[in-house]
């Protein structure tokens, strides 16, 4: 599967003008995605959009007006959840009387694909995953699996979260954000819970590789909780699709949680001590579809065979991008393996 | 209350309602239609304006069909307003 | 390629606890639909709905959970999940393979706890409730995959009303795709003040017995249900129960309106096509359609319209959330399992409370059982969003 054109929605300027040498601060243990003003919504529409589809409409409009596409699936682990509250809250506050509708409709987590599809009148096929860490690699193995056979169809597929008060405070209360860490210690301060992002990246992909931005040649995916399954599951993804560590860049979604850095340096020490590791979290945070965003610095960092130095977290002589190998998980849980070339 | 005043406190009421942002409330015309062309409402702003009928005003209207003719513009619902208006 | 076949099945709704309790109440056109007993709204008063006849305690007891943080949505899946292994007799080594993977559904997750949900989101200083972290999409398919360690992909689709109906979808081409050789796929819902309160606030409610494409159809009636499959290839089911082959499957946006069907029913019409496509049928090799048939007024006319035009002759059709009422993400699940039912007992169950057909489109559903032949056998899902997906069962 490869990958045409990609739209990216983050705390950074990667939205248009590409900047990633100096990076925004976090405040208060989030990392708020920097939102563009939106072209071609309908104000109706608008009106009623969370941030999460505003991210999404954000990133998706403008590959779906360059492009025709067979289908549009989208990754999201809490899509509407902001809407799914303010009707929740309307509920208890009226005491399940005569409620206002909007938010109901609105708080369906396909309300994303749902409107990219009904701005562009996109009658394919529609795909909403909502499996929280993995809501975004489940969306890849989907297009993955309707391009296989087909390679002349083009899907668009994104991932998709944002911060929402409701999920902020429940991840909060559960030990997974601090409200004092920042992105700028984010890897020296050892301490369990990590700080929260939000964003949005989409992409065009088919099955031919003329003119292609990159390949993805593996997604895996599994949940445990074992650090040794994890390293043995690493190990065979490696064997299978990446047995050459050449101008490979290991990048890893380490959080500073310490209670998660054991298992990102596990995989790590697979490699010995050969390849360059960078890392991204301090400038998205932490979100359930965060891969989609490593996706895209995977591509960026193969267009311009490198990464800013901040990205890395040890010394490197690396000169040249070929291959990029992404390894992230949620909350101790959830993996994912990616393997990018160009 | 004056006739314009309730008028004018209606299109207020509808764009802090339906969260207008694009529009202010001199924009709309009184005899113009809300849905469809005009302003351009769906079918989930007409039961949201239900519910503001009922939440600001005490009128209740259970029939969205029904609720559709009193919605057509700012004149017929300011006329419904006026002679079933419970607060 | 050998066919993908259908060796398990669970299923919990109004109408049954156990497969043959629902076939039982299908062919007498007993429906579950009434008042609730254990749901806690002031709507159960007004109106009916198809409740599952267990309290969640009663449930969590007979499955032997003691994790607080259970919800009734949690403990229903597991109560299908558990059917459907046991029914195609999966083994734990099989079920942490990592060739097996769990493929969920539900439209509003743990949101099944309104209450609970407010004072943890509202209150952010309070002491953790229990139901902390079962707000999620993904929280019940995360609780089956905790319960049971399924090795493999797992994942969870929510595209509204169509939500299961998508992730047997999925399961079938996981597998097709050599992803997986073993798919346990469908979906689940509790009824929820939560969802209650939004078809309320819509005015697509019936405070009536449901009375799907019916000319005085009032509306909808909310159930609660969970249903799931399990699928494998043919050549890997020997001396397995077969149920029936999963043979045709299509999704298509209707890119009209956020919570209605476009007039002409063209998400409906193509989602239909594309499943016969994948299937390699043509429209009259359908024998009976298990319609979507919510009996809002929306619904049963687009979907008559969509009907009228991919068919010469409308198949015999019927819409059994007459029986259970719409359970929402199990939906597309729950009548999966019905025409699979159907199809190994060559039988047909009606539609119940039909009297009068929709004006412009003049069509009736089936009225009484009957036992019948059939090949081929579709089921439509449509949801919130414009989402429509269509599956075809075929007989072994």
């Amino acid at each position: 599967m490869y990958i045409h054109q990609h739209t990216c929605i983050s705390p950074q300027q990667t939205n248009g003008l590409i900047q990633l040498e100096e990076i925004s601060i976090s405040a208060d243990g989030k990392l708020l995605a920097k939102e563009p003003v939106l072209e071609g919504v309908p104000p109706a529409m608008l009106r009623r959009m969370s941030k999460a589809v505003r991210m999404g409409i954000g990133t998706g409009l403008p590959l779906l007006k360059n492009n025709v596409a067979d289908g549009i699936i989208i990754g999201t682990a809490n899509g509407g959840m902001e809407d799914c509250i303010i009707f929740l809250n309307q509920i208890v506050d009226y005491e399940e009387g005569l409620l206002a509708p909007a938010a109901f409709v609105q708080s369906t987590p396909n309300a994303i694909a749902g409107q990219l599809s009904l701005i562009t009148k996109n009658r394919g096929y529609n795909a909403t995953h909502v499996h929280n860490g993995l809501a975004f690699e489940n969306a890849l193995l989907d297009a993955q699996m309707l391009i296989s056979g087909h390679s002349h169809k083009s899907y668009l597929v994104g991932g998709v979260d944002e911060i929402s008060s409701y999920n902020y405070n429940i991840d909060c209360l559960a030990g997974w954000y601090s409200k004092i860490k920042t992105n700028k210690h984010l890897y020296t301060d050892k301490t369990p819970a990590t700080i929260a992002g939000e964003g949005a990246a989409m992409f065009i992909v088919n099955g031919s590789p003329v003119n292609a931005l990159a390949q993805i040649k593996a997604v895996s995916l599994f949940h445990s909780t074992d650090p040794g399954t994890v390293v043995g599951r690493f190990k065979d993804f490696i064997a299978e699709w990446a047995p050459v560590a050449d101008n490979t860049i290991f990048l890893s979604g380490e959080n500073g949680d310490l209670r998660q850095t054991p298992l990102y340096e596990s995989c790590e020490e697979v490699f010995g001590s050969a390849i360059p590791v960078a890392r991204f979290k301090h400038v998205t945070g932490e979100y359930p579809t965060a891969s989609s965003f490593a996706l895209w610095l995977a591509c960026y960092a193969l267009k311009e065979q490198n990464l800013p130095p901040h990205f890395y977290k040890n010394e490197h002589n690396l000169s040249q991008v070929d291959r990029i190998i992404i390894y992230n998980q949620y909350q101790g849980m959830q993996h994912s393996f990616i393997f990018v070339t160009q | 209350m004056e006739k314009d005043a309730l008028k004018q406190q209606v299109k207020e009421q509808i764009v802090k309602f339906l969260n207008l942002n694009t529009v202010s409330p001199a924009d709309i015309k009184d005899d113009e239609p809300l849905f469809g062309e005009g302003l351009g409402l769906d079918s989930i702003d007409s039961i949201e304006l239900i519910v503001m009928l009922s939440r600001e005003y005490g009128i209740n209207i259970q029939d969205p069909k029904e609720g559709r003719k009193i919605l057509t513009s700012i004149n017929t619902m300011a006329d419904y307003i006026e002679q079933h208006r419970t607060k | 390629m050998g066919r993908i076949v259908v060796t398990g099945i669970g299923i919990i709704t109004a109408i049954g606890e156990v497969l043959s309790e629902h076939r039982t109440a299908l062919m007498n056109g007993k429906s579950g639909i009434g008042k609730a007993h254990f749901l806690r709204s002031k709507y159960i008063e007004k109106q009916p709905l198809g409740e599952i006849k267990m309290a969640t305690a009663a449930l969590a007891e007979k499955l032997n959970v003691t994790n607080a943080s259970a919800t009734r949505t949690d403990l229903i899946a597991f109560y299908a999940v558990q059917q459907a292994i046991a029914d195609a007799c999966l083994s734990e080594a099989v079920l942490s393979d990592a060739a097996t993977a769990l493929v969920g559904a539900s439209t509003v997750g743990g949101m099944c706890l309104t209450d609970e949900m407010y004072a943890d989101a509202n209150l952010p200083d309070q002491s953790a409730s229990p139901y902390l972290q079962s707000y999620s999409n993904s929280a019940n398919t995360l609780f089956l995959q905790q319960q049971l360690g399924i090795g493999g992909i797992v994942n969870t689709f929510n595209t509204a009303c169509s939500s299961s109906a998508n992730a047997i979808m999925y399961g079938a081409r996981l597998i097709k795709n050599g992803l997986a050789k073993k798919v346990i796929a469908g979906g689940v819902d509790s009824l929820s003040k939560y969802t209650i309160n939004g078809f309320n606030a819509l005015m697509i409610l019936s405070d009536k017995p449901c009375r799907p494409f019916d000319a005085g159809r009032k509306g909808l009636n909310l159930g609660e249900g969970a249903a799931f499959l399990v699928l494998e290839k043919e050549e890997d089911a020997a001396g397995k129960n077969i149920y029936a082959a999963v043979t045709g499957y299509g999704n298509s946006n209707d890119a009209f309106h956020a919570s209605a069907t476009s007039a002409d029913g063209e998400g409906p019409f193509l989602c239909m096509q594309r499943a016969l496509e994948v299937a390699g049928l043509k429209p009259g090799d359908i024998d009976f359609i298990n319609a979507h048939g919510t009996a809002t007024e929306n619904n049963d006319e687009t979907e008559s319209v969509a009907m009228l035009r991919l068919f010469e002759k409308v198949p015999a059709f019927a819409s059994t959330k007459s029986y259970t009422g719409h359970t929402l993400g199990a939906a597309g699940a729950v009548e999966a399992v019905y025409s699979i039912l159907g199809l190994q007992n060559q039988e047909i169950y009606p539609s119940l409370n039909f009297e009068e057909p929709i004006a412009s489109t003049m069509q009736v559903p089936v009225r009484k059982y009957k036992k019948t032949h059939l090949r081929h056998v579709m089921s439509n899902s449509f949801g919130f969003g414009g989402n429509c997906t269509s599956l075809v069962f075929s007989k072994i």
